[in-house]
């Protein structure tokens, strides 16, 4: 492949950027959901999760 | 529980998507969907783009780099518009889930606007022959970026969040008018950016083989957009009932614990 | 309910202010938003001696290359009614060639040749893969050098075969 480093750099980018921003909301809703359940414990029934 | 987070039950029909539970449920129950078919559709694109799609004629393999490129493009603009209808909908309707969205829309859209930029600048200099050039459509993507940033710092900046919502809908309102310029901008100026490859009006100046991944990795992209902005609006809901809970929980007990965790907001 | 729609109206206003104030002001600076002119505008003389962007296509057997300690190569810009000489001392970028878009930074000389120093490629809006190019060129339906390609719809069949995916 010609021009390979540019390449490689794009699709790293454009692989490492969404998951990234993916992974944190993840994570942030997690810990979220945590935290609402340990101070009302109606959340972990409630549909909420 | 619905009082406690403060939503108004108005029972009109746009406000029925404004009960944090009912946008709970179903957002709970699209996401998963959302989520798999981002990845699935993500993979397939970018791997057809970068392994199978065949090398252009003149630009040879860098022009896989449009696989990433275009629809980190397309997700930038679309995103602002996206950010512009909640803007609308908080400002005119006052709709509380459209706040929420609008402040988890512009992080994530400075960052697709930052993967464009990015990627093109790993496009031009290898076949431009530049990193960067001050034309229209480079100069109005970066105009996208600061507006985006712009909204990020402004919805953040007040004590009262209602204030930082009404402010950051104004900017990304009055923001609205770099999308036409930055669409029409190859059209009405001179620039060293070519023209769309693929119009509405017009049949795609592109060989199929490379038409279906492109458009399967943007399609793709456009999941995964939808699906980070859901996610982080159901934490930003949860985020605010929490918050709501404890300043309940300390209104009633005054305990001080509860207080001390507690940001200065009227929820 | 009436509130909400005179919010709605005022924003409707003020968009239609913002958007016309905006579509004023940039048919006003339009000529500075170009990013380059065209071989006409420089040889109306508007820009004389002043360092300006000059963009058009690579002219027809112009490019003539000299080696030595630097790669002197000078070629011809035209944009169809008129083309200057253009005269740049460096590397030339990969997609130049006869027929390519450019667009040089220099000024232009007082014996109206135009000293560049700097020459960017611009391509076309066209992708189209390498075996498509050669069938197209080898059955004469294109050649690079004199012009667009067909519309893309009609490769399949003037190629004669499919392109691979």
């Amino acid at each position: 492949m010609t021009h390979l480093p540019f390449i490689v750099a794009s699709y790293a980018l454009g692989v490492a950027i969404p998951i990234g921003f993916g992974l944190a909301a993840f994570l942030r809703m997690g810990r979220a959901r945590r935290r609402l359940a340990a101070i009302d414990p109606r959340a972990r029934r409630g549909g909420l999760a | 529980m619905r009082s406690a987070v403060g939503t108004p039950q108005t029972g009109r029909s746009l406000h029925r998507f404004a009960n944090p539970g009912q946008f709970l449920r179903l957002s709970g129950a699209v996401l998963p969907w959302l989520t798999a078919g981002a990845i699935a559709l993500t993979a397939l694109g970018l791997g057809w783009g970068l392994f199978f799609a065949p090398a252009d004629w003149q630009q040879g393999d860098a022009v896989r780099i449009m696989y990433v490129h275009v629809p980190a493009a397309w997700l930038a603009s679309s995103g602002y518009l996206a950010l512009a209808v909640c803007s609308v909908l908080s400002l005119v309707w006052r709709h509380p889930l459209a706040d929420l969205a609008a402040v988890e829309i512009g992080p994530v859209g400075a960052g697709f606007t930052a993967l464009c930029l990015a990627t093109g600048s790993l496009w031009g200099k290898p076949m431009w022959g530049a990193w960067w050039v001050w034309d229209a459509r480079l100069t109005s993507v970066l105009v996208l970026f600061f507006l985006y940033l712009g909204h990020v710092a402004l919805v953040r900046a007040f004590d009262d969040p209602t204030r930082g919502y009404r402010a950051g809908a104004i900017l990304a309102l009055v923001g609205v008018v770099n999308l036409p310029i930055i669409k029409f901008s190859v059209d009405w100026w001179n620039t060293l950016h070519q023209p769309a490859s693929i119009t509405l009006t017009g049949a795609p100046t592109m060989a199929l083989s490379m038409l279906w991944p492109l458009l399967i990795a943007a399609i793709g992209y456009m999941l995964a957009f939808a699906a980070i902005v859901i996610a982080r609006t159901r934490a930003a809901v949860l985020e605010r009932r929490i918050r709501s809970l404890l300043m309940a929980r300390a209104a009633s007990d005054g305990g001080e614990a509860a207080t001390s965790m507690l940001p200065q907001e009227g929820v | 309910m009436t509130r909400k729609r005179r919010r709605l109206w005022i924003l409707v206003a003020c968009g239609l202010g913002l958007g016309s104030a905006t579509a004023l002001t940039l048919s006003a600076f339009s000529d500075s938003l170009v990013f380059f002119v065209s071989p006409s505008d420089l040889v109306k003389g508007t820009q004389n001696a002043r360092t300006v962007r000059l963009g058009g296509l690579v002219e027809q057997g112009s490019v003539e290359r000299s080696g030595g300690g630097k790669p002197v190569a000078t070629f011809r810009v035209t944009d169809g009614a008129n083309s200057v000489k253009v005269t740049y001392a460096g590397i030339l970028p990969d997609l130049f060639r006869e027929g390519q878009g450019v667009v040089t930074l220099g000024t232009l000389q007082p014996d109206g040749t135009f000293r560049a120093s700097e020459v960017l490629a611009k391509h076309d809006e066209t992708y189209m893969p390498k075996e498509v190019a050669d069938a197209l060129k080898r059955s004469g339906h294109w050649n690079p050098d004199a012009g667009p390609p067909p519309p893309a719809s009609t490769w399949n069949t003037l190629a004669g075969n499919k392109p691979g995916t």
